[in-house]
């Protein structure tokens, strides 16, 4: 056996270093956990050095050297987690690609990128990358995780990645790992560590280099910031390409020694975290969302007694729930009312979403809808907001436990300078503000200043405590016509909140008036037409429904009257709507890899239904490409309805009785 | 507590305790039905006929006495002094194995892929076989069953419940038969057995699939023959519990197979596939009878035992008819 | 150390019966069957070779279903002989089949709708439970170290058909692509060592078409399984399958490579020729 980690460096600066380190404080610690074949498969930290050493040392024989740039395709598999270090310990430098981008978005960012080498998930992935590999001139290897139907292939440039581990095994029996330790101790914390591209809404993606620093200094802050040690457990199900994936999942574990556990599959998701219990958990606001919704559906269905106490203790958590978890006082009844919610509702609701034993959450990306955030929280989940970007690898501001509020995305985060620009864009400064973008100058230079400060893009301001707000993207935040501010997503929001809704464009920036177009939740309005007796073949089908709008059209009314009781927003109140033939997908460029609405992708495709929510027409045909999940494409036609909403006078600020 | 209200709770009581008895003879019904579709007249009469043999093995009678002395003029009566009751259990029960067997060879094998009212016909002529065979093996007399279970009134149970009536009131306190709770102790274990057995073996696991689809079971390579002697087999085990219980209260008489007729409302109650719906079924049919008979049964002169278990079961239907755990029946339009 | 399982270890075809890949695994001689005075089949013989995928394809009625049915021992033919593993016999009942190993799905999907997935595909390895069923009536002692072996099996199966979101659910609430996927994973848990299936495809969507083709590929290429198909959809005949068979009424009239079927008149007139609503 080689020695392990002895020349590890007192104060490790980089991933590798780390591993080592924790290989000798956490030797038996789970550092990762796997579901597979039913069971939930793990490695210690000691394993973890072993499997990532030979890993490493077989892609050094493979011809991997300092410098050296290699993709990472697939799913959140243990083993293309160990690609990240077992690349770093080399000095190579891995860059995560999404997986479910096609071929064609993937030629981009691998030859951007310059990769020699690609680690894929599987036969689906090693075709993708097989199919452009002749437009990959830098490209040397294939390296695949899973060899299912892989058997029959041309293996020259191909290896699996049990091939590529023997080699490692037999290189460290022969001439031992002396050499491998001595490039670990070679690195240094301004390397550069990961490039991550963005998946920019408008534009080819940029990639983003973050050197160690950077990382590790993020990730220590964000680890005392929220008391996370080795003990804590996470479930990885976001994409590896994600900022967010990478610093909680990788950066955050390697510093605290925390264990990463990977899910069965993207489908057992939900069951993989109900068995874990995650005590971190992180998620954009959609996966709240749809958990919620989940749980409304399953609701709807139960007897008659059940949804009466699920109301009734809702209704007393809604009351008390948030003060109980932040400390405050609450009368001896109420707290009585609640213990026994949470033995009866809470408690079964937490397990069922698998959020039982959550020390700390957070929900970043995007806004959450307030009443989804005030949900989790008075149910007892310390649900937290967050606001961050790849630029900075990820932590710009937080909310300190006790000071939670739906609307604010908390105070700068350890470290982190925060400033509003003239404009009312959001700018900060940090240690975890990246190098650049890869071979983008051009963008570098528009985004970060000499002095290192950088712009968010987005606007906001600072409330009276101190807590920043984040209205929209700085050139999403318009005017309508009269001169009355428009900030499309806090429109957007507002009508997301309803389960039966999935998502919304709002549409108002010099124009008379504000109108939206709304995409239905499929589970839910589908549950709901199930319920009533309403036959529908397609989504396109429900969403044409009659009472289907009827629905909407109560929601949009809601919101109508919201907003009417708002000063600033009382002038963008929706005066007409269409409930759109197809639902938004990123295989049609209309959603981000991330799931965020591309809002000009949107306005030019759909250029003929917006002039109709403006030209008073109250139907409209259009034809729409569609792109079907093998990358086939075809087209769906449809008549489309469009809906007058009456305008709810706005209502003087009244002073609230006592809150 | 007044003593009305104790009353109650007593009629309550016993009226659980009646009801595990049906649960128990609804139990073997459903078991078959389940794995082949099979509507097991034969169930009450099996009880009975495992209660004879039972019986006559712990006595040591000689099988068909009656037919050998006919025959041969001889005397026979017992041959000895009879075997221990374990293994007089034991050995009975290898008797509904065997019965099991026997059924599956002379009459399952031959009436495969039949209509479901045919293997019904079939079961009604094997009850009144078993009946005769009962007969003429044991003889028709009237035999107390004693398997060594408790009975007779809790004393104990009746000084807890003294003490509940409210002060001064005139109260004797509970009454309940310990036969009555060994018996529901019993049925606990054994639908915990049969449970563990159905989920989490894999024999269970072939006799659902039987149970599911036919057509697949062989495909997989499950013989259905196998399958059947087995399920008998368990019907058969079921019975012979069924019949200590019945005949250690009333002992072993005929009428003990009319008590098939009386787990038919059982059934309907709590749907013919159900497991869970015949312990369920059994149990609120009797303590509806035993609520009405205590309640109703004054004012329309009594006897409502009798028939108050079907009209239970006719309301039943017009409300729910797939029972209360049956498979629902979904008509979509 | 805790090794992971890792996948393509512990599938197999079963026990290796000196039939080397390529030799005859079955062959079916002068098969006649009818029904009253109905004949179903008349006088086929062909043979499914050692590790081929075999389709069997002609237009409703031609009998095919009919000719698997007399394989795994629905039917028996009232004539001919059938050769399996080099076995000679005339009739045989279905569990017997699946006891030599010859596994099938069917046209409309016979699952244990009210079990579980995993529940399904454990009953699919029946024959290859080593006690008898009075044994595997307990749940403790060698019955249940013999369960976890199994249920080791069937994991790689769900594993290998991507089927772990639906381990527990019961099958009769998936939608119909899944039943077919389930209905293949129970065939394949009892590592056959002929797998037949009765119309793998029919009724999917394209997608879903070309994930099973993807399964029953690799079912082919991973574990040696050999596999006789009816199929419908021609472009997928043509594509996965070795050799074809083609019926018509009952009788054979072309047996060869999908390239000499495709050129064979008889064929062509019979079948190819004439628009079919499936093709």
């Amino acid at each position: 056996m080689p020695a392990e980690g002895t020349i590890a460096p007192e104060q490790p600066e980089t991933f590798p270093q780390y591993l080592l380190l924790n290989a000798r404080r956490f030797a038996d610690r789970p550092a990762m956990r796997h579901k597979d074949y039913g069971i939930w498969q793990s490695w210690t930290w000691a394993e973890l050095l072993e499997e990532i050493r030979i890993f490493s040392m077989g892609l050094a024989a493979l011809g991997l050297k300092r410098g050296d740039k290699i993709a990472i395709v697939g799913q959140n598999r243990p083993r293309l987690y160990w690609t990240f270090c077992a690349v770093q310990a080399l000095g190579a430098i891995p860059v995560p690609v999404y997986a479910d981008s096609v071929a064609e978005e993937m030629v981009y960012v691998l030859d951007h990128a310059e990769v020699v080498m690609a680690i894929v998930q599987d036969q689906e992935q090693v075709d993708k990358v097989l199919s452009i590999a002749d437009q990959l001139p830098a490209l040397k290897k294939v390296i695949y995780d899973e060899t299912r139907g892989l058997k029959d292939y041309d293996h020259t440039n191909l290896h699996s990645i049990d091939d590529v581990q023997e080699l490692g095994a037999e290189e460290l029996k022969k001439s031992g790992d002396e050499k491998w330790l001595e490039s670990i101790s070679k690195g240094d914390g301004n390397d550069l560590s990961v490039i991550l591209y963005t998946s920019g809404t408008t534009g080819k993606p940029k990639g983003v280099m973050l050197s160690f620093h950077n990382l590790t200094v993020s990730a220590i802050n964000a680890n005392e910031f929220d008391h996370l040690d080795e003990t804590e457990s996470v479930l990885a199900y976001l994409p590896l390409a994600w900022v967010g994936d990478h610093v909680f999942t990788y950066a955050q574990a390697y510093i605290a020694g925390y264990c990463v556990c990977c899910p069965e599959s993207m489908e057992t998701t939900d069951a993989d975290r109900r068995e874990i219990a995650p005590t971190y958990f992180f998620a954009p606001p959609r996966v709240f969302e749809v958990l919620l919704t989940a749980v409304m559906v399953r609701m709807e269905d139960a007897g008659k007694a059940k949804v009466a106490m699920f109301h009734y203790f809702m209704d007393v958590a809604r009351k008390v729930g948030e003060p109980i978890l932040n400390g405050d006082s609450v009368p001896f009844g109420d707290r009585i009312k609640y213990w026994l919610g949470e033995f009866l509702v809470y408690g079964p609701l937490k397990n069922r979403m698998g959020l039982t034993k959550m020390k700390v959450g957070y929900t970043a990306g995007e806004a959450i809808g307030p009443e989804i955030f005030r949900f989790y929280r008075s149910l007892g989940i310390n649900l937290k907001q967050l606001y961050g970007q790849t630029e900075a690898s990820v932590y710009i501001s937080a909310q300190p436990d006790g000071e939670i509020r739906a609307d604010t995305v908390g105070r700068p985060s350890p470290d982190v300078e925060i400033k509003i620009h003239d404009n009312g864009e959001v700018m900060y400064r940090s240690p975890g503000v990246f190098l650049g973008y890869y071979k983008n100058d051009e963008a570098t230079g528009k985004t970060k200043t000499k002095d290192n400060w950088v712009h968010t893009g987005d606007a906001g301001f600072f409330d009276n405590d101190g807590h920043l707000k984040i209205i929209d993207r700085a050139k999403d935040v318009g005017k309508l016509d009269d001169g009355s501010l428009f900030a499309p997503k806090y429109i957007e929001n507002k009508l997301k909140f309803f389960p039966n809704i999935q998502e919304v464009v709002a549409f108002g920036d010099e124009r008379e008036f504000c109108a939206v177009i709304i995409n239905i939740d499929l589970t839910s309005v589908g549950n709901w037409a199930e319920r009533n007796n309403v036959s529908y073949a397609s989504y396109q089908e429900l969403a044409a429904h009659p009472r289907v709008y009827e629905m909407i059209a109560e929601h949009v009314d809601q919101v109508n009257h919201d907003l009417a009781g708002e000063e600033l927003m009382a002038g963008s109140q929706i005066r007409r709507f269409l409930v759109l033939h197809k639902e938004l997908d990123a295989d049609d460029g209309e959603l981000t890899r991330t799931l965020k609405i591309r809002r000009s992708f949107i306005a030019e495709r759909y250029a003929p239904l917006i002039e109709a929510l403006y030209d008073g027409s109250t139907e409209k045909f259009v034809e729409t490409e569609v792109t079907f999940e093998d990358g086939r494409k075809g087209s769906i036609s449809a008549n489309v309805l469009i809906r007058d909403m009456p305008l709810v006078p706005a209502k003087k600020p009244v002073l609230e009785a006592a809150q | 507590m007044s003593p009305a209200f104790l009353n109650l709770i007593e009629t309550t009581l016993n009226g659980l305790m009646a009801g595990v008895m049906y649960s128990l003879v609804a139990l073997g019904f459903v078991l078959i039905f389940k794995a082949s579709g099979i509507f097991n007249f034969a169930q009450g009469v099996m009880a009975l006929f495992a209660a004879l043999t039972l019986v006559g093995f712990q006595t040591g009678q000689v099988p068909f006495a009656h037919l050998i002395n006919a025959i041969f003029g001889t005397d026979l009566h017992h041959w000895g002094p009879g075997v221990p009751t374990f293994l007089a259990i034991l050995m009975a029960m290898a008797v509904m194995v065997l019965m099991a067997f026997l059924i599956e060879r002379l009459v399952l094998k031959h009436l495969v892929n039949q209509e479901p009212i045919i293997l019904f016909m079939a079961t009604i002529g094997l009850a009144y076989f078993l009946e005769g065979m009962g007969d003429l093996m044991w003889g028709a007399d009237i035999k107390p069953m004693n398997v060594g279970l408790p009975s007779g009134g809790s004393f104990w149970w009746e000084d807890v419940t003294r003490e509940w009536a409210s002060e001064g009131s005139e109260y004797y306190g509970m009454y309940i038969d310990t036969l009555d709770v060994t018996a529901a102790l019993i049925a606990i274990a054994l639908v915990s057995i049969l449970t563990i057995f159905s989920q989490y073996t894999a024999t269970g696991r072939a006799l659902r699939a039987v149970a599911d689809d036919h057509q697949a079971a062989l495909s997989v390579g499950i013989s259905l023959r196998t399958i059947w002697v087995i399920v008998w087999s368990i019907a058969g085990f079921v019975a012979l519990v069924a019949g200590i219980m019945w005949g250690a209260k009333s002992g072993v008489q005929f009428s003990l197979s009319l008590i098939a007729l009386k787990a038919l409302p059982v059934l309907i109650l709590g749907g013919f596939t159900s497991i869970p719906g015949a312990i369920v079924g059994g149990l609120i049919i009797g303590v509806g009878e035993k609520l009405a008979e205590a309640y109703i049964g004054p004012l329309v002169g009594g006897a409502i035992e009798n028939w108050f278990a079907y009209m239970l079961a006719l309301a039943f239907l017009l409300f729910r008819p797939q029972g209360l755990f049956g498979e629902r029946i979904i008509e979509r339009i | 150390m805790n090794a992971p399982i890792r996948p393509d270890t512990q599938l197999h075809t079963r026990a290796d019966d000196g039939i080397a890949t390529g030799d005859d695994l079955l062959v079916t001689e002068n098969i006649s069957l009818s029904f009253g005075g109905v004949r179903a089949i008349a006088d086929i013989s062909f043979d499914v070779k050692k590790g081929e995928i075999r389709a069997i394809i002609g237009p409703n009625g031609a009998g095919k279903t009919s000719m698997l049915n007399v394989i795994n021992g629905f039917y028996h033919p009232q004539q001919g002989t059938i050769t399996f593993r080099g076995n000679k016999r005339r009739r045989m009942r279905p569990h017997e089949a699946a006891n030599q190993g010859i596994a099938r799905t069917f046209q409309n999907i016979a699952l244990f709708g009210g079990m579980s997935t995993l529940d399904n595909l454990m009953t699919g390895r029946i024959t290859l439970m080593k006690r008898n069923m009075l044994w595997h009536a307990a749940w403790f002692g060698p019955a249940q170290r013999e369960e976890i072996e199994h249920r080791e099996a069937v994991e790689q199966i769900i594993d290998f058909l991507e089927i772990e979101h639906i381990r527990k659910t019961p099958v009769g609430r998936l939608p119909y692509g899944l039943q077919k996927r389930v209905e293949l994973g129970r065939a394949l848990a009892a590592e056959p060592a002929l797998l037949l299936l009765d119309e793998p495809m029919a009724g999917m969507n394209l997608e879903e078409k070309e994930d099973m083709s993807r399964f029953i590929l690799d079912v082919n290429q991973q574990y040696g399984t050999t596999i006789a198909l009816i199929e419908h959809d021609m472009g997928v005949v043509m594509d996965l399958s070795d050799r074809v068979v083609v019926l018509d009424y009952g009788r054979k009239i072309g047996d060869g490579t999908p390239d000499e079927v495709r050129n064979n008149q008889d064929v062509i007139d019979a079948y190819l020729g004439v628009p079919h609503e499936d093709a």
